[in-house]
């Protein structure tokens, strides 16, 4: 068994997570990864379970909500901690397709 | 000098209703204490609102035991105008423009908030060292993490900075830090307590407890913070009951079990022999203390990191440095934007975490990681529950070992799960888990004994807490400690 | 060149019509001031959880029983998971795992027989922001983050640009008469993505998909491009990627905007926030009975009353003007006037003066008796049309609004008769060539009568007395 992750592999859950890494991390990360990843691995020695899912432990089911307005927030506060503004809108640095 | 922070909530409660003394004392005494302490378990303070809030408060009935009380409140819990930072440098200058529910929940109570505790980041990790703040302090030796990832929160109410504080915990961050740093701490039954506004680490796992210096103090604070609440759709309708009310009560006749994986070869000796002598302790006092088997909690840890990481990866993906939080300066690209904010935003153990929770959701892997470990889950869950048919409560220790030294094991990704492998398991099943102080190791440092209940259990955890912390009656000011 | 098989399969995301957002209580609505209807739950704020708007599940049954499908009593949502700017949580709440509709279908009709286009699914999910592009930059809008969607997912079940156009034709008719969404693809309310692919096997060609085209018939040019672009691409013998492209309305042509990347990886995963929904036989009984009259019952009820298809079909295109006409599906007038009127002078005014017949005076009782007016000749569509403005604006009736017109109605057959005699009287000529074989001189005669009245008259009445008179 490897005992490190390989390069791509490492640059490959970088882009997933979109966390950039800089040269000189990826080689730690192609190790540390790698460790918790052969730890997840564990998991496939189990061998005896139902295909019951326990999503999270609820104790009910949903209750839906009424089709009520609520308070909504003054522009001032949306822009309380918006890095970019103009006007009304929240501004996007760069420019993106629908 | 006044020592009100000595003082039970009883007796302040008697002072502040014979109006012997007002709610600015007692925040005046603890912003004194934490100014003058090097512990760093606050991450922000709230000095000049505490003042202005105690100050509205002495015009007002003392209507219930809480009332005027100092509360440090986790700072992944989002207070209105408040910083909150998750002791991210992501969120570093975030001021959220709405309140938590249990924050309303404690205003409703008259309680004052006097600051924001220290944490792991985004509350990964178990000894608060992977705050971009600094790591909090554990008062009974300055060279030893005080846990995590609740550390500040328990490292405050330790050193009798505040006299209550509010934690969180996912897989043991509310549990560990208190038996590191000899408080009390619990984690409630899943869906007990809203977490509307608390600051989303692994959604079914979160949950927000109270963390104190004694058992009774924290029933009260945790029939403070409970209840259901619409804006959570995972917030129980289950009514909420007085959780003080067994306390006191006789434990004779009671059945506890404890797993043998709790007792097994990963706990020190140390630990394991005071657990034995509680159990000698309970047994004198004709409780049934039997020991059994629980299938899949070897496993936990391992689910625990799939499901954790899992959902991390997904719950810290809004920030962006659009909204709100850090913002890389003239991105080229939207990739660019992501790709640089996030990573000068987070840190190290954020990011690791992240990275493999993506690559455990990302495709086929969803099948092998992901919806395994929820079937397995389902399993343990299961198995846990054939366990409260036969016994009233679980017992065993909170933590393998007591609070090891500053910097060990930073390197090692493994480590910090390693430490929580006996409480993760009662996240992953819902159930309430709680820690209560057992004693003390050679080097006088604290060790947890941890309290599991079935589902909604609360009051009787507390009164078997009770009991035992009646009758160990330890010293637990880490200052009279010395 | 001409044996290659066409594959259509079409997505359409429809917003839902309600008060509030689907994970939020925020108004839903965004044609107003930008984030303005916005909440800490739509700018996806850290600590926030979702909501589940009763409203939303209600309407999605609605479209599941609509569309026939079988529905999920037992579902739950989850995360797709991917970063973009205008996703403001950076992962979507939707349904992958539980749709809340599966194995639907919906008809149309090919002329000559009908055909089922299977619908594989029908999901929940929440829209995102809005947009706008501004100096290189984009720009936010949070009105639209979070409002109700139904994604409607077909098989890949069409053949032509025809059967596409037919399918969401149908689709539109069916979302709109259930009250369900208001449709109006221009403003993007439904919004439709096609996957496009030829192949002169059974194996199905590389497909294409092209978005955001802004109109059902600029959906079957789109295709019609598309799978010309394909042809040409195989005929050269070059083969293309899987890609999105998008249509351009102005050069009618399919413009790349990206090569797919493969296996698009969203990392879906149960959204642990909502517990389960469990929808119940009451529950889904009860949406039912909300559900209107559709397109498809009112098209065979104004069949029968005599109206013709293709007016039938223009009717039902306007919602409010079917609604109208439907308040006097149960009196005896004549229904073919009724719509000849609606689709004609009355939406005529209204698109002039863009209001609704609710807010005008047409009255139920004035329309009744224009109607009887003109079933029974007694006025003409000029004397309406000299009138309407009046009928429109004013609370007066009918014969008020013409008597104080100074129009004259002449509705005695015998008083018509007696015109008629006296043009004939003045006009031996024409009469005589008339007789002689020379039947255009009767229109001739119809145009002098018609003068002489100012055109009060009904011109069937008139003709039919005046061929009466000419015949004897």
């Amino acid at each position: 068994m490897k005992d490190k992750l390989t390069k791509e592999e490492v640059l490959h859950v970088s882009r997933l997570a979109r966390v950039g890494i800089s040269e000189e991390e990826i080689e730690k990360y192609q190790v540390e990864l790698k460790k918790l990843l052969d730890e997840v691995d564990k998991i496939k020695e189990v061998k005896n379970y139902d295909e019951e899912l326990l999503i999270a432990p609820y104790d009910h089911d949903t209750v839906l909500r009424k089709d009520e307005s609520g308070e909504m927030l003054s522009n001032e506060e949306i822009m309380k901690n918006v890095p970019a503004s103009i006007g009304n809108f929240v501004e996007v640095p760069v420019m993106i397709n629908d | 000098m006044t020592k009100y922070l000595d003082l039970s909530i009883q007796q302040i409660n008697e002072l502040l209703k014979k109006k012997e003394i007002k709610p600015i004392d007692l925040v005046n005494e603890c912003f004194e204490r934490i100014e003058n302490s090097d512990s760093n378990s606050f991450i922000t303070l709230n000095k000049e609102e505490a003042i202005k809030r105690a100050h509205e408060l002495e015009n007002k009935e003392v209507d219930n035991l809480l009332f005027g009380l100092p509360i440090a409140v986790k700072d992944n819990i989002v207070t209105k105008n408040l910083r909150t930072t998750c002791a991210s440098k992501i969120l570093e200058n975030f001021i959220p423009i709405y309140d938590a529910e249990v924050v309303r929940k404690i205003n409703e109570k008259n309680m004052i908030i006097i600051g924001k505790t220290n944490m792991d980041e985004f509350a990964m990790g178990s000894t608060s060292q992977t705050s971009y703040f600094g790591v909090p302090l554990n008062p009974w030796n300055k060279t030893r993490v005080p846990g995590g990832s609740s550390g500040g929160s328990a490292s405050c109410v330790s050193n009798r900075l505040a006299f209550l504080s509010l934690g969180s915990d996912t897989g043991g961050s509310i549990r560990q830090p208190s038996s590191y740093c000899g408080i009390v701490g619990m984690k409630p039954t899943y869906g007990r307590v809203s977490r509307y506004g608390l600051i989303a680490f692994a959604s079914s796992l979160d949950q927000i407890g109270p963390m104190t210096r004694n058992v009774y103090e924290n029933a009260l604070l945790l029939n403070a913070i409970s209840g259901h609440d619409d804006k959570d759709l995972t917030s129980s309708y289950r009514e909420v009951e007085d959780y003080t009310r067994m306390i006191g009560e006789d434990v004779k006749g009671m059945k506890i079990a404890i797993p043998n994986y709790l007792v097994s070869d990963i706990v020190s000796s140390e630990v394991k022999n005071k657990l034995m002598e509680i159990v000698e302790l309970l047994r004198e006092a004709g409780v049934t203390v039997d020991f059994i088997d629980i299938e899949y909690l070897d496993k936990a840890v391992t689910l625990y990191q799939i499901i954790a990481m899992g959902e991390a990866s997904s719950n810290l993906a809004r920030f962006d440095g659009i909204r709100y939080g850090y913002s890389v300066e003239n991105p080229q690209s939207a990739d660019e934007l992501y790709m640089k904010t996030r990573q000068e935003g987070f840190g190290k153990e954020v990011k690791r975490r992240i990275m493999v929770g993506s690559y455990l959701l990302s495709g086929e892997n969803a099948k092998i990681y992901y919806d395994k470990a929820l079937r397995i889950r389902d399993d343990m869950r299961k198995a846990f529950k054939d366990a409260f048919k036969k016994y009233d409560l679980i017992i065993g220790p909170v933590s393998t070992t007591v609070a090891y030294s500053l910097g060990e094991g930073l390197d090692d990704p493994l480590k910090t799960f390693m430490d929580d492998v006996l409480v993760i398991p009662v996240n992953m099943a819902g159930f309430p888990g709680m820690s209560v102080p057992m004693g003390f190791n050679k080097e006088h440092m604290p060790i947890g004994l941890h309290i599991i209940g079935d589902d909604f259990e609360e009051a009787l955890m507390y009164k078997l807490a009770a009991f035992i912390e009646k009758k160990l009656n330890l010293n637990l000011d880490p200052r009279g400690g010395k | 060149m001409s044996d290659y098989k066409t594959t259509v399969g079409i997505e359409v995301h429809a917003e839902l019509k309600t008060k509030t957002k689907i994970f939020s209580n925020s108004i839903n609505g965004y044609g107003t001031t930008a984030n303005s209807n916005v909440n800490v739950i739509d700018l996806g704020y850290p600590g926030t959880l979702p909501t589940l708007n009763e409203e939303v599940v209600n309407q999605a049954i609605k479209a599941a029983l609509v569309l026939n499908c079988e529905i999920n009593k037992n579902m739950h949502f989850d995360r797709k998971n991917y970063f973009y700017p205008d996703n403001p949580k950076n992962y979507q709440i939707t349904q992958a795992r539980t749709p809340i509709g599966v194995n639907g279908y919906v008809e149309i009709d090919l002329g000559d027989r009908k055909k089922k286009i299977r619908i594989h699914d029908i999901h929940i999910e929440e829209d995102t922001c809005k947009s706008i592009h501004h100096n290189n930059h984009s720009l936010l809008d949070f009105n639209r983050a979070g409002v109700p969607l139904v994604e409607i997912v077909t098989e890949a079940d069409m053949n032509s640009s025809e059967e596409a156009v037919l399918y969401l034709e149908k689709l539109r008719e069916l979302l709109l008469y259930a009250d369900i969404s208001d449709c109006k693809i221009e403003e993007g309310s439904m919004r439709c993505d096609c996957n496009v692919s030829i192949s002169k096997t059974e194996k199905l060609g590389t497909k294409t998909e092209v978005k955001n085209i802004g109109s059902i018939s600029n959906v079957g040019v789109a295709i019609e491009k598309e799978v010309a672009r394909q042809k040409e691409l195989l005929e050269k013998g070059e083969t293309f990627h899987e890609e999105t492209r998008r249509f351009d309305d102005k050069t009618n042509q399919t413009i790349l905007m990206r090569v797919k990347e493969t296996g698009n990886d969203y990392r879906y995963f149960p959204e642990p926030d909502i517990p389960f929904v469990r929808l119940t036989d009451e529950m889904i009984e009860r949406v039912k009975k909300t559900i209107p009259m559709l397109a498809e019952e009112r098209r065979t009820n104004y069949l029968n009353r005599g109206i013709s298809l293709l007016n039938a079909n223009k009717i039902i295109q306007n919602r409010n003007l079917s609604d109208y006409l439907n308040k006097f599906l149960d009196t005896d007038i004549n229904l073919v006037i009724a719509s000849n009127l609606l689709l004609g002078d009355i939406q005529f005014y209204l698109n002039k003066h863009n209001t609704t017949i609710d807010k005008t005076k047409l009255t139920d009782d004035k329309f009744i008796d224009i109607v009887k007016k003109l079933d029974e000749g007694k006025i003409n569509n000029k004397v309406f049309k000299d009138i309407i403005d009046d009928i429109m604006e004013k609370d007066t009736t009918v014969d008020e609004i013409i008597s104080e017109k100074g129009i004259k109605i002449i509705s005695d057959p015998n008083a018509i008769l007696e015109v008629i005699r006296d043009i004939l009287a003045k006009n031996e000529a024409s009469v005589k060539d008339y007789k002689a074989g020379n039947t255009r001189a009767s229109k001739f005669l119809m145009g002098q009568i018609m003068k002489e009245t100012k055109g009060s008259l009904s011109p069937e009445i008139v003709n039919k007395l005046l061929i009466e008179e000419l015949d004897k």
